[in-house]
C-alpha cells in the first residue's frame, strides 16, 4: 500500500520530536451489502474505506493522528501533526523493515461475486423463514462481505500485511398472532472468501430464526428470581465473552481496572473450566492473520481448569504490565488506535453430559439461544438476554419462556458453572469496545451455572 | 481529486449511463481528544477525514455507494448502478429538489476557540477536580475533553444544493472510588461553555460513585418507579424506532396504523424539534427543511417520523426525518432532538409522589435486553430504594422488565429536569418519569 522507503521517511517524521515507538496502520476496506425485506431486495451498499493512522508511543503515552488521504504529503503532514504533540526526548531512528506477509487471498473473493449470487444467497436463508408457517407475518435478512487490506509498519522493523475476508448472512424473522409480536434471529458468518458458502445449509439458518420466533409467539412470560440456568452451546459462549472476557483484556487489567486483576496463578472459576481466545482458527469469523499492531495471533490459553493462566495483551497493555504481547491487539478501523480484544473466544469442551444437566437441574432455566449482553469490568457485572428460553421443572422442559435476562458479577458466575458439556461450538457476533467494533466468535459447549439471577416479567409457572 | 471535479464528474458519468437522477453527500470533519491519566497526556487523538456517498436513481430504484478516497468517479457510479439494478422495492423515493431553508445559528461554543494547550490543560484539572471531589476517589479512569467540527453537503441533478455545519465540543470523567473493599465507577459529562465547569462535572462523576457502595438486591415484584432523566432517555432512545413510519410500514412497529390513537398516559407530550437549540439543523439527510412537531400530544399519538420515501408511500407529507447513519447508508428514518416535554415536578417530588418504590438511576443491555418489534424489555439496573419519598439504600444487580407502550400508558408524572446527552446527528432526552407497573427481579435478602 506504500513503499518501504515512504514509510520510513513518514516515521522518521513521526519521531522528529522524540517517542519509543512509531507506526503507521495503513486500511484499503471493500464492504458490500445486500438488505431483504417485504419478500423483497431493499437496499444494496458497496463501501470503499480508506486511510492510516499514525502512532507514537512515549511511554504509555499515545499520540493517534488519522486521515483518509494516504499520499505520502498526508502522511508526513499527519506524522508531523503527531510529532508536534510529543514532549521532546531522544530521536530514535526506525529499525530496518523485514517484511512480512500474511493472510491469503481468498478462493473466492467478494470482488469477483455479483449481486444475483449474494441475492441467491440471501434468499435461500430468507425463503426459508417466511415459508415456515403462516404465522411469520415479517422477515429481514442481511448478507454483507468485506475484505480488509492492512500493512502495520513500525519503527521496530514491522512491516506486515494481512487481508481479512469475511461474509455473513443473518436473518431475523417476526411472528405475529393473538395480538402478539415475537422475533427470532440467526446469523452464519466465517473469516473466508464465498468459498465459505458452499454446502452451507441457508435455509437452516432461516428456519432456525422462524422457529425461535414461533416458539417464542406462543411462550409465556419468563418468572423472575433465583435459579440454575443451563446455557447452550455455541452463541451461549456470550457469558464468558461478558461476564469474564472483557475483564481479562489488557484494556482493563492493566490500569488495574479489572476485578481479574493480579489473579494470574490463582482459582477464578470452577476446575471444570477452560477457556481459550484463539485468533489463529483457520476461517473462523474472528481470525487474522496479525493482530493490528503487526503481532501474529495465537492460541491463548486464559483459564485452565479454573486457574487464571493469562491475558489479552496488546502493545501498551504490555508497556503497563511488564508482560508479552500475545497478538490481541484490534481495531475497527483506522479511524481508532488500537486496544486488547477478543477474537475467538470460547470455553473449551468438558465431560459433562448434556442430558444429565438438565435431568438433575430440577426447576431453572435452559436458556438454549442467548442474544447479546454488555459488563462492567471494574465490578464485573454483566447482563446478558436470552432469546430462547424453556423453563425446567424437575428435570424436564415444561415450556417455552421469553423476555429472559440473565445478570449477575463475572467473578461469581465463573466459579458456580457446574457442568461443562462435550460438544463446543463457535458463534459469530460483533463486540463493541473502545476500539470500535470487530468481528469476534464467542462458543462454549452447553454449561449449567447453580444460579444466576433470571430476570424476566411473569409469575411462577 | 478535489470534491468538485469529483461530482460534476459522477454526476456525468450517471446521467450517461442512463439514471434518471444522482445525489451526493460529502461530509468532511475535523476533530481533537485529549485524554489525560496521572496529570500526563495519555492520549491525544486528531484526525481529518472527508466521505462520500453517492445515491444513484435508475428506473425508479435507489442504489447506493460510498468512497472515503476521492479517486474514481466513474467507478463509484459502476458500482452504485450495480446495486441499483437488483432492487426490487418499487417504492418510489422522490429526491428533493432545490430549496430555501430557515437560517439557523449554530449553539454558542466557547470551547471552540479553545487552543489544543487549553484544551489539554481543562482535562488536566478535570482528572485533577475529579480525584479531589471525594476522599474516596482511588482513581480516575478516564478524563477528556474532545472537540470537532464538520460539513455536511448535500447536493443532486434535480438542482439541490444545501450544506450544513456542525462542532461539538464535551469532558467526559469516569472516577473510582473505594470504599473498604468495594469499588464502584461513576462518570459524568458537560458540553460547549459547561466544559469549562470541570469542578461541577468531577464533582458529578464522584457523586455518582459514592451512592453506589453497599448496594443491595430488591425482592422480586411489581413497584412504582421512578426512572431518572438518563435511564429514561436510554429507554426511549432505545424504542425510537417504533416512531418510524419507515418500521411501522414493514410491520416492525408497534404503532402502525396507531396515529390518532391514545398509545401513552395523558402526561406525555413527545417533540421531535430539528431547530431545538441543542442541536439545530435547517433540513435533514435529505434536504427537506426541518419542521417541528408533537409526535405525541397528550398522550395521543399525531404523527410518525417520516422521509420522502415513506411520506410518499403514506400519502403525507416529510417530516423532515431522513437519515443516514452514515453518509454512505441508504436513506432511512431517524428522531432529530427527539425528547419527552419537561412537566413542573422536581425529581425530589416525584420521589414524594411514589412514596415507596425504586428510583433507578442506570440501565444496561440496552442492544440486547430489549426488542423494539415486540416493545419488550427486560434489563440490568440500578438505583436507590425509595422509601416515604426518601431514597434510602442503593440497589443494584436488578433487572426491571416491561413493555414499552405499557410503560408509556403507566406514567403517572413527568419530571421538569429534562437534560440531552452526548451531542449527535440523533438526540434523544427525557425527563424523569414516575411509572407504575415496573416488574423487578432480584434477590430478597429476608429469604
Amino acid at each position: 500500500m506504500i513503499r518501504p522507503d515512504t514509510a520510513e521517511r513518514v516515521l522518521t517524521a513521526a519521531l522528529q520530536s522524540g517517542g519509543d515507538f512509531a507506526e503507521i496502520f495503513l486500511e484499503d476496506t471493500e464492504e458490500n451489502t445486500v438488505h431483504m425485506i417485504d419478500d423483497k431486495v431493499e437496499n444494496a451498499t458497496h463501501s470503499h474505506s480508506h486511510g492510516a493512522g499514525i502512532r507514537v508511543l512515549t511511554g504509555t503515552n499515545c499520540v493517534y493522528v488519522y486521515t483518509g488521504d494516504t499520499g505520502e504529503t498526508a502522511l508526513l503532514r499527519a506524522a508531523a501533526a503527531a510529532a508536534a504533540a510529543v514532549k521532546g526526548g531522544d530521536i530514535l531512528r526506525p529499525q530496518p523493515f523485514v517484511p512480512r506477509q500474511y493472510g491469503r487471498a481468498p478462493a473466492v473473493p467478494a470482488a469477483g461475486v455479483d449481486n444475483p449470487r449474494r441475492i441467491a444467497l440471501l434468499r435461500a436463508g430468507y425463503q426459508a423463514a417466511r415459508q415456515a408457517s403462516a404465522d411469520i407475518s415479517q422477515v429481514s435478512a442481511n448478507i454483507r462481505d468485506e475484505d480488509q487490506r492492512i500493512l502495520v509498519c513500525n519503527s521496530r522493523g514491522v512491516f506486515a500485511e494481512d487481508r481479512r475476508t469475511r461474509a455473513l448472512l443473518a436473518v431475523s424473522a417476526v411472528a405475529s398472532g393473538g395480538g402478539e409480536v415475537q422475533t427470532g434471529q440467526q446469523s452464519f458468518g466465517f473469516g473466508k472468501g464465498y468459498e465459505g458458502f458452499d454446502g452451507a445449509d441457508l435455509a437452516a439458518v432461516g428456519r432456525k430464526a422462524a422457529d425461535m420466533a414461533l416458539t417464542m409467539l406462543r411462550a409465556p412470560e419468563c418468572p423472575a428470581g433465583q435459579f440454575p440456568v443451563v446455557i447452550g452451546p455455541g452463541f451461549g459462549g456470550v457469558i464468558f465473552h461478558e461476564a469474564c472476557g472483557h475483564s481479562l483484556e489488557a484494556t482493563s487489567v492493566a490500569k488495574g481496572n479489572s476485578e481479574f486483576c493480579g489473579k494470574l496463578g490463582q482459582k477464578i472459576a470452577d476446575k471444570r473450566v477452560t477457556a481459550v481466545d484463539d485468533g489463529t482458527i483457520p476461517g473462523a469469523w474472528g481470525s487474522l492473520g496479525i493482530d493490528d499492531e503487526g503481532t501474529p495471533t495465537r492460541k491463548n490459553v486464559l483459564i485452565e481448569h479454573g486457574v487464571l493462566k493469562g491475558y489479552m495483551i496488546d502493545l501498551l497493555g504490555s508497556i503497563r504490565m511488564g508482560m508479552p504481547v500475545t497478538g490481541s491487539s484490534r481495531r475497527e478501523s483506522y479511524c481508532y488506535a488500537p486496544t486488547s480484544r477478543m477474537t475467538n473466544t470460547y470455553i473449551a469442551a468438558g465431560e459433562d453430559d448434556d442430558e444429565e444437566m438438565l435431568r438433575t437441574l430440577g426447576e431453572g432455566l435452559y436458556a438454549c439461544s442467548m442474544g447479546g449482553g454488555s459488563v462492567n469490568p471494574l465490578t464485573g457485572e454483566f447482563n446478558f438476554s436470552v432469546n430462547e428460553g424453556y423453563w425446567v421443572r424437575d428435570g424436564r422442559i415444561l415450556c417455552p419462556v421469553r423476555g429472559a435476562t440473565l445478570i449477575g458479577k463475572g467473578s461469581q458466575v465463573l466459579q458456580r458453572i457446574d457442568r461443562v458439556g462435550r460438544g463446543q461450538t463457535l458463534s459469530p457476533g460483533m463486540c463493541g469496545s473502545v476500539s470500535g467494533s470487530v468481528p469476534v466468535n464467542v462458543g462454549q459447549p452447553q454449561i449449567r451455572v447453580r444460579e444466576l439471577t433470571v430476570g424476566g416479567k411473569g409469575e411462577a409457572l | 481529486m478535489t470534491f468538485e471535479a469529483f461530482r460534476k464528474a459522477a454526476f456525468e458519468a450517471a446521467l450517461a449511463a442512463g439514471c434518471t437522477t444522482a445525489e451526493t453527500c460529502f461530509s468532511e470533519e475535523e476533530s481533537f481528544c485529549a485524554q489525560v491519566l496521572d496529570q500526563q497526556l495519555e492520549k491525544y487523538t486528531v484526525s481529518l477525514s472527508c466521505a462520500l456517498g453517492l445515491r444513484v436513481q435508475y428506473q425508479g430504484r435507489n442504489g447506493y455507494a460510498y468512497t472515503e478516497q476521492l479517486e474514481n468517479p466513474e467507478q463509484l457510479v459502476a458500482r452504485a448502478l450495480d446495486n441499483a439494478r437488483v432492487i426490487e422495492n418499487t417504492d418510489d423515493h422522490p429526491m428533493m429538489g432545490p430549496c430555501a431553508y430557515r437560517p439557523v445559528a449554530l449553539p454558542e461554543d466557547p470551547c471552540a476557540g479553545l487552543s489544543e494547550a487549553e484544551k489539554i490543560a481543562l482535562a488536566m484539572d478535570l482528572e485533577k477536580q475529579a480525584l479531589a471531589a471525594d476522599p474516596r476517589v482511588d482513581r480516575v479512569e478516564t478524563a477528556l475533553v474532545e472537540t470537532g467540527h464538520g460539513t455536511l453537503r448535500l447536493d443532486n441533478t434535480l438542482g439541490l444544493s444545501a450544506t450544513r455545519q456542525d462542532r461539538f465540543s464535551l469532558s467526559y470523567v469516569c472516577a473510582i472510588l473505594k470504599q473498604g473493599d468495594q469499588v464502584q465507577d461513576g462518570a459524568a459529562f458537560r458540553v460547549r461553555g459547561e466544559v469549562k465547569d470541570t469542578a461541577a462535572c468531577a464533582a458529578e462523576a464522584a457523586a455518582e460513585a459514592a451512592c453506589r457502595f453497599d448496594a443491595q438486591s430488591a425482592a422480586p415484584g411489581t413497584y412504582p418507579v421512578v426512572f431518572r432523566y438518563d435511564a429514561a432517555a436510554d429507554l426511549l432512545a432505545a424504542f425510537a424506532s417504533v416512531f418510524s413510519a419507515d418500521a411501522a410500514q414493514k410491520g416492525l412497529s408497534l404503532l402502525a396504523g396507531q396515529e390518532g390513537q391514545r398509545i401513552a398516559s395523558e402526561a406525555v407530550t413527545i417533540m421531535d424539534d430539528p431547530f431545538h437549540p441543542y442541536a439545530p439543523r435547517a433540513f435533514d439527510d435529505e434536504g427537506v427543511p426541518s419542521l417541528t412537531k408533537a409526535v405525541v400530544e397528550k398522550g395521543v399519538l399525531k404523527t410518525l417520523l417520516h422521509n420522502l420515501k415513506t411520506a410518499r408511500k403514506a400519502g403525507v407529507s416529510s417530516t423532515s426525518n431522513a437519515s443516514r447513519g452514515s453518509v454512505g447508508s441508504p436513506v432511512g428514518v431517524a428522531p432529530s432532538n427527539f425528547y419527552i416535554v419537561p412537566g413542573e415536578k422536581t425529581r425530589e417530588q416525584l420521589l414524594a409522589d411514589m412514596g415507596d418504590g425504586l428510583l433507578i438511576t442506570e440501565v444496561s443491555g440496552l442492544h440486547a435486553g430489549l426488542n423494539p418489534v415486540s416493545g419488550d424489555f427486560s434489563l440490568l439496573a440500578r438505583g436507590m430504594r425509595v422509601e416515604n419519598g426518601r431514597c434510602t439504600v442503593p440497589v443494584e444487580q436488578i433487572t426491571v422488565a416491561g413493555q414499552f407502550l405499557q410503560l408509556l400508558k403507566h406514567v403517572r408524572a413527568v419530571g421538569s429536569d429534562l437534560k440531552f446527552g452526548f451531542p449527535g446527528s440523533v438526540n434523544i432526552a427525557s425527563p424523569s418519569l414516575l411509572v407504575d407497573d415496573i416488574k423487578i427481579a432480584g434477590k430478597d435478602l429476608a429469604k
